[in-house]
């Protein structure tokens, strides 16, 4: 079966800094996959390589089987990609609700004119698109709920920011989901709940997810597999703990000393 | 076990019990809720019916005609507020949609080709065609945002003025005469009154379309790009489509209501599409509030309103000094020192006058050097011939007015005093005299001050913006 | 075949208009590069040192009967509209465009609007709408006959105020260039430029060096005030605006920011404009035209301008 995201021998530089280095990454339909290694290793590059803000200068990068290079970045969305950012990036002064409807553009297909014209499709789909929001934002109970859906993002705490960006996420309709360090500066009760929620992503949503973490709880308490980046480069890849274990990614976190100490 | 009391964490109670407090009496809460039952769309409404009683109700030629441009100036600025509002993008060439209306008005329905065309179709045209060639404008600077935009469409508004004022086929800087008035199905638009209609079927109609634009889809994918449009993006929505997509609908807009411009003026010349259109349109918006149609409207009515008044003298002074006590009502606090101040610039002007007409009798003497009041000539010093002075000063006052921010708490307020007298001689003696141009210097200083006081203008929401 | 006097004359001609381009140009990328802002009020500022000079010209007798010999008196004027003109650019920053420091981009560059229309408009309402004239050929006729008197060099008439011209331009980008590169404050100017507040953190006064580049910048734009004066004679209080869009093209075809790129694209816009009104269809009445065109076809071929960088940012 063809995996769902197949990056093969991708590489990119920027200037003479070599960001990415050759990299071959899969993910199949329905996983859970951590990409995990210390900061500067170019993770968030390969968000940005597979959404389209930057495009490889070799390898492949493929979406259920077709290729995604020189797909602008607008398109792939459609074609089945979102995810959300290390440092949030949320349309601060519209709604909650308006966040999360924003994201469903990608599969509404309402023309400008049967806009003005307001054309039964046009109020349907509009109706559509406010279920939808509905939906996906009720995926975190009462959180983003009742009068919270009217307020402006802007005055959300930060935990339910990291939410609504999920959320607005997910209204995208997406195959693949990518979620960039979602637990970052939570607590750790807001941790366990951001783990159970990506289960439940998976599990009720059917989302297939490729998470960016620091936190190691998290990572092992999601991750089908665990994928380890250093400079660019994949060093290890498998379960958490055949990772967690591996004398290279000890020594890309801890150091040379730590890795020799583990061995 | 029974149940904490006292606030839950996580959740905001003040904003959670608002249905709650709706349902109490109260004459405030009776406001509240009957500012909720009457919706925009209905609010609106009432606005035209206003504006269609106004237009019966007076028969003095002069109302109607400001009337018809407070009418015009507010389609156009609503049309600029797609793109600057909307959108988030500077647009300073959008004068030249609205004179490339007017000149395709003047082309098809003037003796200058022959030409007469059915109304409908001539403004069917202009709206469209402005709307192509807002789309080919906006084109170059599909990849760019924010500062390459505003060049080339600040370019784009010079080319058109230089074009329109030296081709031969634009009649160069004579501009175009002689053109027909509107005509529908056979109904010939020839008062005044009758143009002010006109133009409030075409604000109606730019207000209720861009509306349901905005409140669909498309609205929605203009404000994400507007507050981040790499993400937005990211997400979905294709930026550069919808760049061009509010550029078009400013443009047909401005085209749109050049058409109807053009049939009033009956005579039209490149002077009228150039720098301060825009920059009075800019005001407007940003006074009214980038973003806001109401907002908008209401700055366009203020603006327009204002400017009027600042075009004969007597109208003028009454603006001034009008707005000058409004301002100190609505800022100066605590309120005790209004009437200081008040009191300490009237007394400082008759002390200030009683000395300098006792020690130069004969250079201050008023002539009615074309606006010099009488009646103020005992408080404000009014020179026989101001011109000089009344230079300097106004850079003493620029200076002063300056140097006042500088300053902090009760030396801030009186200095007041002084700069308020000195204002009022500047006024009587450089400003009042030029009126079309203080009227312009008002407008640059306005746009100014409001970025720095009040950026989100009258009726807009105030932003948050991360850097 | 070509007429090679008149392709030369031409290129004298775009040369000294660019350099007054590639300075006002100069002013715009210092404070571009500085603060990321469009100063549409560089040109006001060209003006009114325009002004400055035909204020101290007249001051001191005018240009029929100078109190003072002229090469000393046009010294003077360029110093005292330097002076004027930088000082002018200091306080608009303060009050206009400091308030906005943390303001979303489109705050400024409105502010900057405002600004240009009011010094316009000031400039109207003080100094009238007439035009005034340098009157240089007036000026410079007895003793120093430097309008017309200079190099003859085969098809090449190239007057003392034409040399002038063009090596002030070259001399000021020269000194700018080693300011900003060799000079502490130039270090502290490109630091600030970098990360403002990174800057301020690393202990300099981001205020004063801001400051001290829109001195700079306005100094230089008032000085090609003088320059225009004395070239061409008539000023008004239109002459900002006007050529303050052909200095923003200039910047911004030579890549916004760069100091030599502001000269660059200075000289190509003074060359596009002479040449378009010699060769090409329209003459004078199009120049815009054209250069607005070539604005367009290096926007579309490198955004970031010939000589630029290009703008990293991090998603």
């Amino acid at each position: 079966m063809t995996p769902l995201l197949e990056l093969t021998g991708v590489s990119l530089h920027f200037g003479g800094l070599r960001a990415i280095g050759d990299l071959d990454l899969c993910v199949e339909e329905g996983e859970i996959v951590s990409l995990i290694g210390p900061n500067g290793a170019g993770k968030t590059t390969v968000f940005n390589l597979i959404t389209g803000v930057y495009d490889p200068e070799a390898g492949d990068i493929r979406l259920a089987g077709r290729s995604l290079v020189g797909v602008p970045a607008h398109k792939r969305t459609r074609l089945g990609v979102a995810r959300t950012f290390q440092t949030l990036r949320l349309f601060l002064n519209m709604s909650v609700e308006e966040n999360v409807m924003a994201a469903t553009f990608c599969h509404t297909r309402a023309r400008v004119w049967q806009s003005v014209l307001r054309t039964p499709f046009q109020r349907r789909e509009e109706r559509e698109v406010q279920t939808l929001a509905d939906q996906k934002l009720a995926f975190f109970g009462d959180r983003l709920a009742g009068y919270r859906r009217g307020q402006p993002a802007y005055s959300l705490s930060y935990a339910n920011r990291r939410r609504l960006e999920i959320a607005r996420a997910t209204a995208a309709n997406p195959r693949l989901l990518l979620l960039d360090e979602p637990a970052a500066g939570m607590n750790p009760v807001e941790t366990h709940e951001i783990t159970e929620l990506i289960g439940r992503l998976r599990t009720e949503g059917g989302y297939t997810i490729l998470v960016i973490e620091h936190d190691m709880h998290v990572v092992e308490g999601i991750s089908d597999r665990v994928v380890a980046l250093d400079h660019g480069v994949k060093i290890a890849e498998g379960s958490f703990e055949s990772v967690a274990t591996n004398p290279r990614v000890v020594e890309a976190y801890l150091g040379l000393r730590a890795a020799e100490e583990e061995a | 076990m029974t149940e904490p009391t006292g606030p839950r964490i996580g959740a905001d109670e003040w904003v959670a019990r608002q249905e709650e407090r709706l349902k109490d009496s109260g004459l405030s809460r009776f406001g509240e809720r009957l500012g909720k039952r009457i919706t925009p769309p209905m609010r609106f409404g009432l606005l035209v019916v206003g504006l269609a009683i106004f237009g019966i109700a007076t028969s003095d030629q002069y109302y109607q005609r400001v009337g018809f441009n407070t009418l015009y100036y507010a389609a156009l600025a609503l049309g600029l507020n797609v793109v600057v509002g909307w959108a988030g993008l500077l647009d300073l060439g959008y004068v030249a949609f609205f004179g490339l209306g007017a000149y395709a008005y003047a082309f098809l329905d003037s003796p200058q080709y022959g030409l007469h065309w059915p109304t409908l179709a001539t403004m069917a045209l202009a709206c469209l065609g402005c709307a192509v060639v807002g789309v080919l404008v906006s084109l170059p600077s599909r990849r760019l945002f924010g500062d390459y935009l505003a060049i080339i469409t600040l370019f784009f508004g010079q080319i058109f003025y230089n074009l329109v004022g030296n081709l031969n086929a634009t009649n160069g800087p004579n501009g175009l005469t002689n053109l027909d008035p509107l005509g529908f199905f056979g109904l010939h638009i020839n008062t005044v009154r009758q143009y002010y209609y006109v133009a409030l079927v075409v604000f109606v109609g730019v207000v209720v379309v861009l509306w349901l634009v905005n409140q669909s889809r498309t609205g929605r994918a203009w404000r994400s790009m507007r507050e981040d449009s790499m993400a937005a993006q990211l997400l979905g929505m294709p930026v550069n489509w919808l760049k061009l997509l509010a550029f078009a609908f400013g443009a047909g807009v401005a085209g749109l209501t050049g058409t109807v411009f053009a049939a009033l003026e009956v005579n039209i010349f490149p002077s009228n599409f150039y720098l301060d259109v825009l920059i009075t349109l800019y005001a407007i918006v940003i006074l009214g509030g980038a973003g806001s149609m109401a907002g908008v409207m209401l700055g366009a009515f203020t603006i327009i309103v204002g400017l009027e008044l600042l075009s004969t003298p007597d109208n003028a002074r009454l603006l001034f000094y009008g707005g000058i006590a409004l301002g100190l009502v609505l800022w100066l606090r605590p309120l005790r020192w209004i009437p200081i101040v008040v009191g300490g610039t009237i007394a400082l002007g008759f002390v200030v006058n009683a000395i300098a007409t006792a020690v130069w009798a004969s250079g201050t003497k008023p002539t009615s050097f074309g606006g010099q009041s009488q009646t103020m000539s005992s408080w404000v010093v009014e020179l026989t011939d101001p011109t000089k002075a009344g230079a300097y000063g106004y850079a003493i006052l620029i200076g002063a007015v300056l140097g006042m921010t500088l300053l902090k708490g009760w030396m801030r307020k009186v200095a007041l005093i002084p700069v308020l007298y000195l204002a009022a001689f500047v006024w009587e003696n450089e400003l009042v005299l030029n009126p079309s141009v203080t009227a312009l210097i008002i407008l640059g200083a306005l746009l100014v001050a409001l970025m720095i006081v009040r950026p989100a203008g009258l009726l807009g929401k105030a932003r948050v913006e991360i850097v | 075949m070509i007429n090679w006097d008149q392709f030369v004359q031409l290129t004298v001609n775009g040369l000294t208009d660019g350099a007054i381009y590639a300075l006002i140009a100069l002013g715009f990328s210092i404070v571009y590069g500085i603060l990321k802002l469009l100063n549409f009020a560089q040109g006001d500022v060209f003006m009114i040192g325009s002004f400055i000079g035909f204020f101290v010209l007249t001051g001191f007798g005018g240009p029929d009967a100078p109190v003072m010999p002229i090469p000393v008196l046009i010294l003077l004027m360029f110093v005292f509209a330097m002076i004027g003109a930088g000082l002018l650019g200091v306080v608009i920053e303060r009050f206009a465009y400091r308030p906005l420091r943390n303001a979303p981009r489109i705050a400024p560059l409105i502010s900057a609007l405002g600004v240009s229309f009011f010094l316009q408009n000031s400039a109207l309402l003080l100094f009238g709408p007439e035009i005034r004239s340098y009157d240089t050929f007036e000026l410079g006729s007895g003793e120093y006959a430097f309008p017309s008197s200079g190099i003859q060099w085969g098809p090449l008439n190239l007057s003392i105020l034409r040399m002038l011209t063009i090596g002030l331009a070259i001399i000021l980008c020269v000194l700018l260039t080693l300011l900003v590169a060799k000079t502490q404050i130039g270090k502290a100017m490109r630091a600030t430029a970098v990360d403002r507040e990174a800057a301020t953190m690393m202990g300099i006064d981001t205020d004063r060096v801001i400051a001290f580049a829109f001195f700079v910048g306005s100094a230089i734009s008032g000085a090609a005030g003088v320059m225009f004066g004395l070239l061409l004679d008539n000023i008004s209080n239109t002459i900002g605006f006007e050529n303050g869009l052909k200095a923003f093209t200039a910047a911004v075809i030579g890549g916004i920011g760069s100091i030599p790129g502001a000269m660059l694209g200075g000289l190509l816009v003074g060359l596009a404009e002479a040449y378009s009104a010699g060769y090409l269809p329209g003459g004078v009445t199009f120049q815009d035209v054209w250069v607005f065109s070539l604005l367009v076809l290096v926007l579309l071929i490198r955004p970031t301008g010939l000589l630029g960088k290009t703008d990293i940012r991090k998603v």
